[in-house]
């Protein structure tokens, strides 16, 4: 409700602006605020939620900006038709810069961002024909609409329309604005946020459950850049002028620094950021407002600071530092004398102090307070109760096999790491609706089986079948769709997910609607997203997680982890199911649960695959096992005749090579 | 004639490229300690290479080049401990790219306001006067950078092998968690890699001031372009710097005379693209086995 | 150090004013006029000094009784040779600091993003070191009713026609080669030069182009040499026109360098050392005090700055002419209205000595450029320092050249 009271109230706000202040000073600086915003947010889709840092945004915001005045200078084309241009050709560019990202991340991904950036501002200066070179382009901000004739028909719009129509260019960025917060929210909480934030925090899960990094990743980009064109178009036709050297590597920090400073994964936190970076200059060049602005910061640093202290004494000492930073900064000011010659410096403390002391940014640090002290006001929850039911639970389809042939075969399959040969010649044969246990020592091959099956690794030689059909050097986002869920040794979950989400990352799968479906709230949208959230609530019900539904992963204890990460696997409505040490870690109560759901599974017509070192859960649920030693398949059969080999023994208890688990 | 232009233009892209080289050397000695690395690399060259500029007035060239050295490794220091060492304990990426860069716009902006903004002259301490070989034209301070830069390398090499805090680094950059669990200090190791790297950076900018300027702007452009040898080198491979350096610096002059000089930069930036897309741990690089 | 003097200086001439005039006993508030340029970054050197010219010119100014009986207050801001940081500006103290006038821009990117805001408030712009040609006609009628942009500086037709006078028909070359750097200064200058060639029949054997920061010239010069150019026209700044003439002397090929009047930047002049000398490029003004007016400018500046070179002569000079120009302007208009001053400016009767020229009718409706072709001398670079390349220019008769008339 709140909620809703704050937007309208922001709405309002932006709407009757212009009518209180009316100094085009401010009203300009307001429209930049709104066109930075709407690259902040763009951008925020990558830097915040896929968590990939770009440098090259400034790039994609001068091709937007280039595509209007391009447009406008060559073809004489206005600005109307230059919005959905500059939109779909950064759109464009941002495909292009993501292809290269195939298969970078971190460092290297900041790296390609950069050079795309520094080619895209030298192509902009040498392409004169095309974009006027160094010289730069004019664009005239012509009257987009004549209302006058609308104004004869009330007498309350006679006196605001004359006001409206000039300030007509600001409405149309407040609305190009309101859009992009639309379009950006439902995007991001749709799933195709989930996506960009899964393949954040475990590439390797996302892919192994249907997500195809790459395509996300590139999905990412391309919005994100989207946006960015919007930016580029309007800041064109609002500053009216556009050369090369607006677009440099230094303002694509200053992007960067309005999604930090303001708050990362928010819609407030980058309109925030971006308020303050667009007014920082100004700030910085006026030495009694910079004193006023400092004072007021080592105000609120001590109210802060105080209170923290006072409700946590065991932090003192941390709490301290930026506190005493904060007065520094004050003191720091009144000793400035000239203040544009130092202002850079005070750019980059700016930059170091948020990123020591406000990671989540000013937004996120708020809604941290906030959060102290009335939780319910910033939590956001997704209820549950009453819904989910066993029933619709399960969708898996059965598999395609003629009786009597297996569901998975491994045939002589190879796998080999420079001199390590990590799989050697080993065949295994999995039949439809079996348990089928793959044990060994450390170090035997067992995980690397699980990676060539899942698309990890691609085996040097040898065949995987899966229903018949190889799959042998596809990829993983293939291989899951396929069919085949997995589970991780080392749990692989989306931390930053709730619960309920990282199941709605493996149910990506049912949905059908596109990306437009999804910005504009269509009825199959809203319907896909219900089924969703009706199926993981059932999902978790199932694995017993329903009361943790909105808690993040990474909060959950470690046995309520590896039973949310089966849940997870189990919403792929998988044919075969892998669990990869299922029961590592788990207290003895865990495992019988543990083993209760592996067996309600099975009932399913689920098959697995079950790597474990816990005997009795090998025992207890397998109907075959396979052992593996030194990358050989050593043994093979139900559990009991395993059990009594003689090889079995010897590799697990050490003839000739100790190595016992 | 034209083979002599061709020889005078590698001359003179071979002397850039080992500079390119230099520096992204620095690059590496960080990222292989702590995966990550100084985005202000060329402001650290271009503040030692003033305080050089300072010192050489009393000392001479010869002197000045060990204080520099210390000043340069101090410099890393403090970057790793202001910029670098929250991050990675908070294991955040965007944390130390932030840091970093905002450490080099400080950087720059003290240095505009104790050295100016102009670019300034550097006195060098060998004739300026060319040396023809076979025609081709060379500074003598060139074939100074081209031997200075391999010497550093090959010195910090050395040091890494065969000394035992050189050992300490070597395990960290092969596996961090496994060498602190056997009583080596990791932190240390990182902030001394820092010291380090910013030492090559602080070497490389006297190398060069005397053939190029001095000033508050010398850094930014030096230090994207090593950036970009050390991708295309491979950020584990102390030939692929060598070799990439070269890559770049023959490039750049050979595109500005061949095709354009509007075009100089492009041809090395595509590069790194394409090595980025199609072998990504660069050119010498080793790929790490993706474990799960 | 300014709050006493300034409040002394309000005293005086709120007491000024209420002992002459009773009628404009309002007056002691300031006439606030803006300030605009680089401070920091790479063109920081042309932007301080120009600075330091006005600040120099208002100084006194102010000491003599201000304009009107009111003290001149400058409003600094540092556009950092950004454009949309300019436009930030304009916007800044055309709204926010209500500027009277402003005096401004080093870069004509800068100038070209900016003007637009100060046209369309009707507040005039003296426009001091800039010299894209463009400047001073993006608003010429009809385009708009009135144009409020002046320039105190040598435009490019201005230099690229001297350069190109001075490299062909005095001293005969045939095959020149253009550097340009890839900005907008650069590119307009060299498309400004290669018109001028095409005037004169000659054809530029190549252009070649340099980015900022760029260290190593030997492509261009190698291009420029293997096309046997006998002599190099450059349109750049300071540091990477050092680097041409080190490139050069490195390559051992020597050709005379002409270029703009950037030649003269102290960037050039200590960094190329032995190899710049030679280079000769137009100069509004050189330090030299070959009039009494200069000679006190010179003073003045090196006892405020304590300089002993000041780092851009002519901004600093072009800046100090222009506050006057301005102040005349005011004080014909005897408002501080941007239409009446500017109508002032386009229409100033009486004589402004500055130590560029001495300004007699600087500008009218339709030609807002202060310096016409014959008042811009050729510098020498010769020992680290710019002297008058003939010194017959600077001396006698033709030491301050009068604006022509058509």
């Amino acid at each position: 409700m709140t909620g809703h009271f704050l937007k309208g109230l922001g709405l309002a706000l932006l709407l009757v602006f212009p009518f209180v202040v009316t100094s085009p000073y401010y009203v300009h600086l307001v429209v930049v605020i709104a066109i930075f915003s709407i690259l902040a947010l763009g951008l925020d889709v990558v830097f915040g939620y896929t968590g990939e840092v770009s440098l090259g945004h400034s790039a994609l915001f001068g091709v937007g900006a280039y595509t209007a005045g391009v447009l406008a200078f060559q073809l004489g084309i206005g600005f109307f038709w230059s919005i959905p241009c500059g939109i779909v050709v950064a759109a464009g560019f941002g495909a292009l810069l993501a292809l290269p990202a195939l298969r970078v991340t971190g460092p290297y991904l900041a790296m390609v961002t950069l050079a795309f950036g520094t080619i895209i501002e030298i192509l902009i200066n040498e392409m004169t024909f095309l974009t006027n070179g160094p010289l730069g382009i004019s664009l005239t901000k012509k009257v987009v609409y004549d209302w006058r004739p609308l104004g004869d028909t009330l007498p309350f719009l006679k006196m605001a329309l004359p006001r409206m129509r000039e300030m007509q260019f600001y409405y149309v960025t407040a609305i190009a604005l309101v859009l992009t917060l639309l379009v950006i929210s439902r995007l991001l909480a749709s799933r195709y946020g989930r996506a960009f934030e899964a393949l954040r925090d475990s590439p390797i899960a996302s892919d192994c459950m249907g997500v195809s990094v790459y395509k996300h990743k590139v999905l990412a980009f391309v919005v994100s850049a989207g946006f960015a064109g919007l930016a580029g178009v309007l800041f064109a036709y609002s500053e009216q002028y556009i050369a090369p050297n607006n677009f440099s590597f230094e303002q694509s920090i200053t992007f960067l620094l309005a999604v930090t400073m303001g708050g990362r994964k928010s819609r407030v936190g980058p309109i925030l950021g971006s308020a303050i970076v667009v007014y920082l200059p100004n700030l910085l060049s006026d030495i009694d407002q910079f004193r006023v602005v400092a004072a007021v910061i080592a105000v609120i640093a001590l109210m802060v600071g105080g209170i923290r202290m006072w409700r946590e004494p065991d932090s003192r000492a941390r709490t301290a530092i930026p506190v005493v930073l904060c007065l520094g900064f004050f003191v720091f000011s009144l000793f400035l004398q000239k203040i544009t010659d130092y202002k850079l410096t005070v750019y980059g403390m700016m930059i170091l102090f948020v990123v020591y002391y406000l990671p989540d940014g000013i937004f996120g640090f708020l809604r941290a307070t906030i959060g102290r002290i009335r939780p319910a006001w910033v939590r956001q929850t997704v209820d549950i109760s009453g819904q989910g039911d066993a029933s619709s639970a399960w969708a898996a389809t059965a598999p395609r096999v003629e009786t009597g042939r297996p569901l998975l075969e491994i045939r002589d399959v190879v796998m080999q790491f420079g001199g390590l040969r990590a799989l050697d010649t080993v065949s295994i044969a999995v039949m439809p609706r079996s348990v089928h246990g793959l044990i060994g020592p450390n170090g035997s091959g067992k995980s690397t089986t699980m990676n060539v099956l899942t698309g990890i690794y691609t085996p040097t030689s040898g065949q995987v079948l899966f229903e018949g059909v190889s799959i042998a050097g596809h990829t993983s986002a293939e291989i899951a769709g396929a069919g085949i869920a997995r589970t991780f040794q080392n749990v692989q979950l989306f931390g930053e997910l709730t619960c309920l989400e990282n199941i709605m990352v493996g149910l990506h799968h049912t949905y059908a609607g596109t990306m437009a479906d999804v910005a504009v709230a269509t009825p199959r949208a809203r319907r896909e997203e219900a089924h969703a959230t009706q199926r993981a609530a059932s999902l978790l019900r199932f694995v017993g997680l329903e009361a943790m539904a909105n808690e993040e992963a990474r909060n959950l204890p470690y046995g309520r982890q590896r039973l949310l990460e089966i849940a997870r696997a189990l919403a792929l409505d998988p044919k075969l199911l892998l669990l990869d040490e299922p029961a590592a870690g788990l207290t003895a109560p865990d495992i019988v649960e543990l083993m209760a759901i592996i067996r309600k599974v099975r009932d399913q017509g689920i098959t697995m695959v079950l790597i474990e070192h816990h005997m009795d859960v090998v025992m207890g649920v397998c109907d075959t096992v396979t052992v593996l030693d030194f990358g050989q398949k050593i043994a093979e059969g139900k559990p009991a005749e395993v059990q009594a080999d003689e090889r079995v023994i010897a590799a697990y208890l050490g003839t000739a090579h100790a190595d016992a688990a | 004639m034209d083979f002599l232009i061709l020889a005078q233009l590698v001359v003179s892209g071979i002397a850039v490229g080992m500079i390119y080289g230099v520096i992204a050397f620095g690059y590496q000695l960080t990222f292989a300690t702590s995966k990550t690395l100084n985005f202000g690399q060329g402001e650290a060259l271009m503040l030692s290479s003033l305080v050089g500029l300072t010192v050489v007035q009393f000392t001479g060239y010869w002197i000045m080049l060990p204080i520099v050295l210390a000043f340069g490794m101090v410099q890393g220091a403090v970057v790793e401990r202001l910029g670098v060492r929250q991050a990675i304990k908070t294991k955040s990426e965007s944390g130390w790219i932030m840091a970093t860069i905002a450490l080099g716009i400080i950087f720059k902006n003290l240095a505009e306001n104790i050295w100016g903004r102009d670019a300034l002259k550097f006195p060098s301490p060998l004739p300026e006067a060319p040396i023809g070989l076979m025609g081709v034209n060379i500074l003598p301070m060139e074939i100074v950078i081209v031997l200075g830069a391999l010497a550093m390398m090959l010195a910090v090499e050395t040091f890494n092998r065969r000394s035992i805090f050189g050992k300490a680094v070597v395990a960290t950059a092969n596996d961090r968690e496994a060498a602190g669990l056997m009583g080596i200090n990791t932190s240390l190791v990182i902030t001394f890699s820092y010291a380090l790297s910013s030492m090559t950076a602080a070497f490389a900018g006297v190398l060069i001031a005397p053939v190029t300027l001095t000033g508050a702007s010398m850094g930014g452009a030096l230090g994207l372009k090593a950036f970009a040898v050390a991708i295309i080198g491979g950020l584990s491979s102390g030939m692929g710097v060598i070799v990439g350096g070269l890559i770049l610096g023959i490039t750049e002059t050979l595109t500005g005379f061949y095709l354009s000089t509007g075009y100089k930069d492009v041809p090395g930036l595509v590069l790194l693209l394409l090595v980025l897309s199609f072998k990504p741990s660069g050119l010498f690089g080793r790929s790490a086995i993706k474990k799960v | 150090m300014s709050l006493q003097r300034r409040m002394l200086g309000a005293f005086a001439a709120t007491l000024l004013s209420t002992t002459m005039l009773a009628s404009s006993a309002i007056a002691a508030d300031p006439i606030k006029i803006g300030l605009t340029g680089p401070f920091t970054g790479g063109s920081a050197s042309m932007g301080v000094s120009m600075r330091d010219g006005v600040k120099l010119a208002v100084a006194e100014i102010n000491k003599a009784g201000g304009v009107l009986g009111r003290p001149i207050l400058l409003v600094e801001r540092d556009d950092e040779a950004k454009n949309e940081v300019g436009v930030q500006i304009a916007q800044e103290l055309i709204n926010k600091e209500q500027v009277v006038a402003t005096m401004g821009f080093i870069n004509t990117g800068v100038a070209l993003a900016s003007q637009r805001f100060y046209e369309e408030n009707e507040i005039p712009v003296i426009n001091n070191v800039a010299t894209g040609t463009l400047i001073t006609q993006q608003f010429l009628p009809p385009v708009s009713e009135k144009n409020y942009i002046f320039r105190m500086s040598a435009n490019d037709i201005i230099q690229s026609g001297m350069i190109v006078e001075e490299a062909t028909t005095r001293r005969g070359f045939k095959a020149p080669a253009i550097l340009a750097d890839s900005t907008n200064y650069g590119q307009l200058g060299q498309a400004d030069l290669l018109k001028a060639l095409a005037a004169k029949g000659v054809k530029a054997v190549t252009t070649e182009k340099f980015n900022i920061g760029d260290t190593d010239m030997t492509s261009q010069l190698l291009r420029a040499k293997s096309a046997n150019a006998d002599v190099i026209l450059t349109y750049g700044i300071g540091p990477e026109l050092a680097q041409i003439a080190n490139g050069m002397a490195k390559l051992g090929w020597k050709v005379p360098i002409i270029g703009s009047w950037t030649l003269s930047m102290s960037t050039f002049i200590d960094n190329a050392g032995a190899n710049g000398d030679g280079a000769v490029m137009p100069q509004t003004f050189i330090q030299s005090p070959s009039t009494p007016k200069r000679k006190a400018f010179i003073d003045a500046y090196q006892a405020a700055y304590k300089v002993d070179r000041i780092p851009s002569p002519i901004s600093a000079a072009q800046g100090y002419d222009g506050v006057y120009v301005l102040a005349a302007a005011i004080t014909q208009a005897k408002s501080t209205e941007g239409p009446k001053i500017q109508a002032a400016l386009e229409n100033l009767s009486g004589k402004v000595e500055g130590v560029v020229t001495t300004y007699d009718h600087p500008f009218t409706a339709s030609d807002h450029e202060s310096i016409t072709s014959n008042i811009p001398v050729f510098g020498l670079v010769k020992n680290g320092r710019v002297v008058a390349a003939r010194d017959e220019d600077i001396s006698g008769a033709n030491a301050v050249r009068l604006k022509t008339k058509n």
